[in-house]
């Protein structure tokens, strides 16, 4: 059993702009997030998790490439 | 070192990680120099850490925090419990991790740049706190035992991986096996990142400089 469960983006702001040198982050709309996740309780819980897995961020008004998916995280 | 392959563009890890060490050996030892990313209190104030948990730590190690997040809003962490934070850089986060864990929990920064070790161990002396130690290593390969870790708390790090499962799985790895009968909850990830809004090109993917700017 590796991975985590109950992923959640629970912030997300701009903490680029205003910064002393340019960057890339406009370009691509790069923004902070904080998120976090925890281990499965047990094998179960993995288990039940597992079709959960999605790569994909639901539509929201930030149309956010991920760098992790929702629901189950495989590690 | 080789070519690392993920996904569907090369790049050569330890360019990489040279030009990464660079750019943050920098924000090491001139903080002053200006970046294109924020640091120091002006960072701290918009990432919204508290002012109480910066309150008595030495300026050396709040003037170098280059982080995208907030990993202390995610949770509280609990006296005794052990923390390790990867990338820890000039250590603030280790050094607020290690106040909220007491001196019956631990903290193990880890990072690869010496530079910002060294400054994170002169950090933590001066702050008195010895709950705390600063290991070099990489993301990829924690210089941690199996199942040591309550938490893992990381600030602006993973973003800089190419190989993040290889990441994510060393956290895995570190953290705390389930154990229902302890009482204690299950073993946590408390993350500050970033997202982009718009996919990345894939030859963009293979330029070491958009990594790091």
């Amino acid at each position: 059993m590796a991975g985590f469960v109950d992923f959640e983006i629970t912030w997300r702001a701009d903490v680029f702009s205003g910064a002393p040198q340019s960057s890339s982050a406009a370009e691509f709309g790069t923004v902070g997030i904080n998120f976090r996740a925890r281990k499965p309780r047990n094998e179960a819980e993995w288990t039940a998790a597992l079709p959960a897995l999605n790569c994909e961020v639901p539509p929201t008004r930030w149309s956010a490439v991920p760098t992790v998916g929702w629901g189950a995280v495989p590690a | 070192m080789s070519d690392i392959v993920v996904e569907d563009f090369v790049l050569n890890l330890a360019d990489l990680r040279a030009a990464i060490s660079e750019e943050y050996t920098s924000v090491a030892l001139k903080p002053e120099q200006g970046f294109h990313f924020h640091t120091g209190r002006p960072l701290a104030r918009l990432l919204n850490y508290r002012d109480e948990w910066l309150e008595g730590m030495p300026e050396t190690s709040i003037e170098s925090l280059a982080g995208t997040g907030n990993p202390f809003s995610l949770g509280q962490l609990q006296p005794g419990q052990r923390v390790v934070d990867v990338g820890c850089g000039a250590g603030i986060d280790s050094l607020i991790a290690a106040k909220m864990v007491g001196p019956t929990g631990q903290v193990i920064g880890v990072d690869m740049t010496p530079a910002m070790l060294n400054k994170a161990r002169r950090a933590a002396a001066e702050a008195g706190l010895t709950n705390i130690e600063f290991r070099e290593g990489y993301a990829e390969a924690l210089p941690v035992p199996d199942s040591w870790a309550d938490v893992i708390i990381s600030n602006g790090v993973l973003n800089l991986m190419p190989d993040k499962v290889a990441a994510l799985s060393e956290m895995a790895r570190v953290l705390r096996s389930p154990d229902p009968e302890s009482g204690k909850p299950t073993a946590r990830l408390q993350i500050g990142d970033i997202l982009v809004q718009k996919a990345v090109p894939e030859d963009a993917k293979n330029d070491i400089s958009l990594w790091t700017g």
